[in-house]
């Protein structure tokens, strides 16, 4: 029984979405209640699964061999399924007020819906084929979300990202096909299933093809040359790009990545070797990298994505430390970033909605008319810069004291490129925060009045989300304790 | 458990958020008279803090398991609080008569007692973690009150404060990361926190460490190559601001300095490194060069802020030095310079609020105008230069004895020698003001002479300043006897 919940989690929410289309709705708010009562039941059922958690696998089907779609819940998917379950209520509610203005948003709730349920699988997925099933269900599922406004850039914009993401799993697909020869098996077995009497003197072509499979997931993961998809995607509805490219398809990524390192190859046969170099300079260069578009672009919500972009570079720089702190690093920023982003992807959100403002430079003297949504966004940039007592300084703590402890030379390089972000970030957030509360002497209000926040379905999630940052800022412990003994394997 | 001495810290935080939120006063005379009530209070709950809470120890909470948030009133924080408590009540009594001519005031005063708070916790903080923390607070509230005016010009140097402040803190959280796996305690302490058996190796790393923290803080300070952030913000500010930012905000940068060098990585470790070499060049060119920018500059708020670039440098030497009378000296200096700094920023702003003239060329005659403002002038910048029986001349005695005293080669005769040059640009650059404002020569017209002399809410305070200021001078054993006690122990 209890291992059938897992796969009514993932079920649940995917009814719910083929659901939204067909019942009659009388009115917008049945449903809303509809959907939002869905939602909230799948996410106690999820923390119902995780805090119960079943020791044994749950197995769906068995194809040949010893391939099988099977779930099993550990720290990792403790973690990530903890995560979405906990940000997407709010995602839905926020969504309503946001939708409101936007066509077909029966096409969209069934989509958006259906996404909890996929993205649930990859965190439940107990071995290599299941999450690749639910991976490639990912894409297929937020295509139409991207695509939802139709208009050309969004047509063009999701099929670069149907494209990306396919190719990419191409390349991890590659990476399964060689686990299933040389591993032992294809589960998620902490530490890796290599079988190093089969590899015998292959190694240098199974570090080949961990490169390649760390880079196919990488593409969803954003990592540069693969990361031009996420910054066009943004011509989504908001509630997406807040939710899905911020941190449930973005963050599948960052999360396979973790599998497959900790996991499927083990620490043990790729730490020291040329491809631990590769990757991790890859994700050095991607911080620096996104980071600076940033600087550079004007449109805000492609800002906060090219920032997206950067802050996943760091989880993945965790991983590619290949220690149990790297992992416990790693695991605290997806956790914090997550909440972090989404609440600046709100703000920038309820802007756009509230004002059809989409560019920085339009942003002059907003703050005294939008005061939470500006000081929500003031708190999320000071978080993401990893301003001392908000939730990303420790992740960022996490993650270098990790690196020094590693004691790579590269990872001493890292550090320095985390510091390098960090001063790009407060570039690119603190400029726009202070052209919101300071936008000079001879600033003309006129623009700028009958202006004011947006109701209580959009502010409800923010304010939880700052509590979230200052909480995991100052009282970290427990929860930095439970990242540290995941990656030691002890859940 | 001794949360008393916490009250210096919160109440002025508290009290400036709520006059932030609070809408507007019925009137003028209102918002002064709570102002000054907090200001006078919060400085009252500073000195029973100062009086009871000697060596008193608080360990407020951990943000993980290695960072606590700690607070410690040791005696080198002490003398950094005196004086910010002077400059802070004075200068805000000051800003009750000038603040008149500018908007926001209440903006203004709300964010003058956070940073008040800020400063003082940054002078209690026990260890490196509280000290990072506030550091941090500090830069992005003080950024504010550069910012006040709103002007393009204003907004450009607030931002450039920012973000030079900021690439500080970021040197400093490099360092801080390699310190903390490297050191016992991060707790400031007497001598060296680092740990023998860890650092047996690393020292060359440590040593890159300890010199990223120094440039860090000293971005704070204002030492060259880091310096152009200052004479940029510090006139912009309106001059009660800029009397607290340059008397005391860039002493936190050389509080941060010496805790960084005499409390965690202890003088032993570093004397005749190249990190002290090099800090001391560094430090040598800055006094030089600010010297001389400040003798070629015109806009006297821009003349006294390159001032402030080569007197607080004068107090980096001294502490580079690392020898007994050198330390006294830069710590009497940070003493003498905070009067002297404040008292001459107060005139510069009584100057323009008076007579709306910014220019040095402008201000002829102004000493028969106003004969009280200016003896106050003169004098403080007598103390500046170093005349006996100033402070200055004092602390700069003590400085050039330790450095010839220190047997460094090169440097010991090298420092004296810079030290006198820049005296005399010192009087170049400040007494033609004094001297053309009492005596503006034969074909000036007398007739046009006004009596401008400022009201007593501005001149009281510049008077009290100048007094201590002279009065340090007169009596310097007390204090001295004080810092060479409790230097005796760091070194």
């Amino acid at each position: 029984m209890k291992e059938s919940m897992m796969l009514m989690v993932i079920l649940l929410p995917v009814a719910a979405g083929i659901l939204v289309p067909l019942l009659p709705f009388k009115k917008r708010k049945h449903m809303e209640i509809f959907l939002e009562t869905m939602v909230v039941l799948n996410s106690l059922l999820v923390w119902g699964v995780l805090l119960e958690f079943p020791e044994e696998a749950f197995t769906l089907t068995k194809f040949t061999g010893n391939l099988t779609i099977s779930f099993k819940v550990d720290g990792m998917s403790m973690v990530f399924a903890g995560l979405i379950s906990a940000l997407w209520p709010f995602a839905t509610l926020y969504a309503f007020e946001y939708m409101a203005k936007e066509e077909r948003e029966k096409t969209f709730f069934a989509f958006y819906t259906m996404t909890y349920g996929v993205t649930l699988g990859i965190a439940l997925a107990g071995n290599m084929l299941t999450m690749y099933f639910f991976y490639e269900l990912l894409t297929l599922v937020t295509v139409p979300l991207v695509m939802h406004t139709l208009s050309r850039e969004a047509i063009l914009a999701s099929r670069k990202y149907l494209y990306y993401s396919l190719g990419g799993a191409a390349f991890a697909f590659i990476s399964l096909i060689f686990i299933t020869i040389y591993g032992t098996t294809t589960d998620f077995i902490f530490g890796g299933v290599l079988d190093p009497e089969k590899i015998g003197g292959r190694t240098n072509a199974l570090l080949l093809v961990y490169v390649m499979a760390f880079v196919g997931f990488g593409v969803k993961a954003a990592i540069c040359p693969f990361n031009s998809w996420l910054p066009q995607a943004g011509v989504a509805p908001t509630p997406v790009t807040a939710l899905l490219h911020a941190v449930a398809v973005v963050k599948s990524g960052a999360f396979a990545i973790l599998r497959l390192t900790f996991f499927s190859f083990g620490t043990e046969f790729l730490k020291g070797t040329w491809a631990q170099s590769v990757v991790m300079a890859l994700t050095m260069f991607t911080i620096v990298y996104g980071c600076s578009r940033a600087v550079k672009e004007t449109h805000l919500k492609r800002r906060l994505a090219y920032s997206t972009i950067s802050n996943l570079s760091y989880i993945l720089f965790g991983a590619t430390l290949m220690t149990p702190l790297g992992m416990a690093g790693a695991l605290s920023h997806m956790v914090f970033h997550a909440v972090m982003k989404i609440a600046s992807f709100f703000c920038a959100g309820a802007v756009i909605h509230q004002t059809d403002r989409q560019y920085v430079h339009e942003l002059n003297g907003l703050g005294y008319k939008m005061p939470c949504v500006f000081g929500i966004f003031t708190l999320s940039s000071l978080g993401l810069m990893g301003v001392p007592g908000l939730a990303g300084f420790i992740s960022k703590w996490n993650l270098a004291s990790a690196a020094v402890e590693s004691g790579n030379p590269l990872a001493c390089g890292g550090i320095a490129c985390l510091l390098v972000s960090a001063l790009l970030t407060a570039i690119y957030m603190l400029t726009i925060v202070v052209r919101a509360f300071f936008p000079g002497k001879d600033f003309d209000d006129s623009g700028v009045c009958g202006i004011k926040d947006p109701s209580w379905k959009m502010l409800l999630p923010l304010f939880v989300f700052s509590i979230f940052i200052v909480v995991f800022g100052l009282y970290s412990a427990p929860f930095v304790k439970f990242f540290q003994d995941v990656a030691n394997g002890l859940h | 458990m001794s949360y008393f001495i916490l009250l210096p810290i919160v109440f002025p935080v508290l009290s400036g958020i709520f006059l932030l939120v609070r809408g507007e006063m019925k009137s003028r005379k209102n918002l002064l008279a709570v102002t000054g009530g907090l200001l006078v209070i919060t400085a009252l709950l500073a000195v029973l803090a100062l009086a009871f809470g000697r060596g008193e120890m608080l360990l407020l909470f951990d943000l993980t398991q290695t960072l606590p948030v700690l607070f410690k009133i040791d005696d080198m924080g002490m003398v950094f609080a005196v004086v910010a408590v002077l400059v802070f009540v004075c200068a805000g009594f000051f800003s009750f008569e000038y603040m008149k001519h500018e908007a926001h005031e209440r903006r203004y005063y709300g964010f003058y007692l956070i940073v008040f708070g800020i400063l003082m916790a940054l002078c209690f903080a026990g260890n490196l973690v509280t000290f990072y923390l506030f550091f941090e607070i500090l830069t992005l509230s003080s950024m504010t009150l550069v910012l006040h005016s709103g002007s393009k010009e204003a907004v450009m140097a607030g931002l450039k404060y920012l973000f030079y402040s900021l690439c500080g803190a970021y040197m400093v959280l490099f360092g801080f990361y390699f310190l903390s796996h490297y050191a016992n305690t991060l707790s400031f302490s007497e001598g060296s926190v680092l740990n023998p058996d860890l650092t047996a190796g690393h020292t060359g790393l440590l040593c890159a460490a300890a010199f990223a923290m120094i440039l860090g803080f000293s971005v704070k300070a204002g030492m060259f190559p880091m310096h152009a952030w200052l004479t940029a913000a510090h006139p912009a500010a309106p001059a009660p601001a800029s009397a607290v930012l340059s008397a005391v905000i860039v002493k936190a940068g050389v509080l941060g300095i010496i805790r960084v060098v005499y409390y965690l990585f202890g003088a032993s470790f570093l004397r005749d490194g190249w990190v002290q070499r090099v800090w001391m060049v560094l430090a040598l060119v800055t006094i030089f060069m600010g010297s001389l920018l400040a003798y070629r500059e015109p806009v006297l708020k821009k003349r006294l802020a390159y001032s402030t670039v080569s007197q607080v440098s004068y107090i980096l030497y001294g502490l580079a030095v690392m020898d007994g009378d050198a330390l006294a000296g830069g710590v009497l200096h940070v003493i003498c310079h905070s009067l002297v700094k404040a008292v001459l920023f107060l005139c510069a702003g009584a100057l323009i609020y008076r007579t709306g003239k910014t220019r040095v060329d402008e201000l002829r005659g102004v000493g028969k105008e106003m004969p009280c403002l200016m003896w106050c002038y003169t004098i403080a910048a007598l103390g500046l230069i170093g005349i006996p029986p100033t402070g200055g001349f004092i602390s700069k005695w003590y400085l050039a004895a330790g450095s010839l005293s220190s047997g460094i080669p090169g440097f010991s005769w090298i420092g004296p020698a810079v030290l006198l040059v820049s005296a005399l640009l010192t009087a170049g650059y400040l007494l033609p003001i004094a001297i053309c404002g009492f005596l503006p020569g034969d074909d000036f017209d007398y007739g046009k002479l006004v009596k401008k002399e400022p009201g007593g809410l501005m001149l009281a305070p510049i008077l009290l300043l100048t007094v201590l200021s002279v009065l340090i001078g007169l009596f310097p054993n007390a204090v001295l006897d004080f810092i060479r006690q409790f230097s005796a122990g760091i070194l």
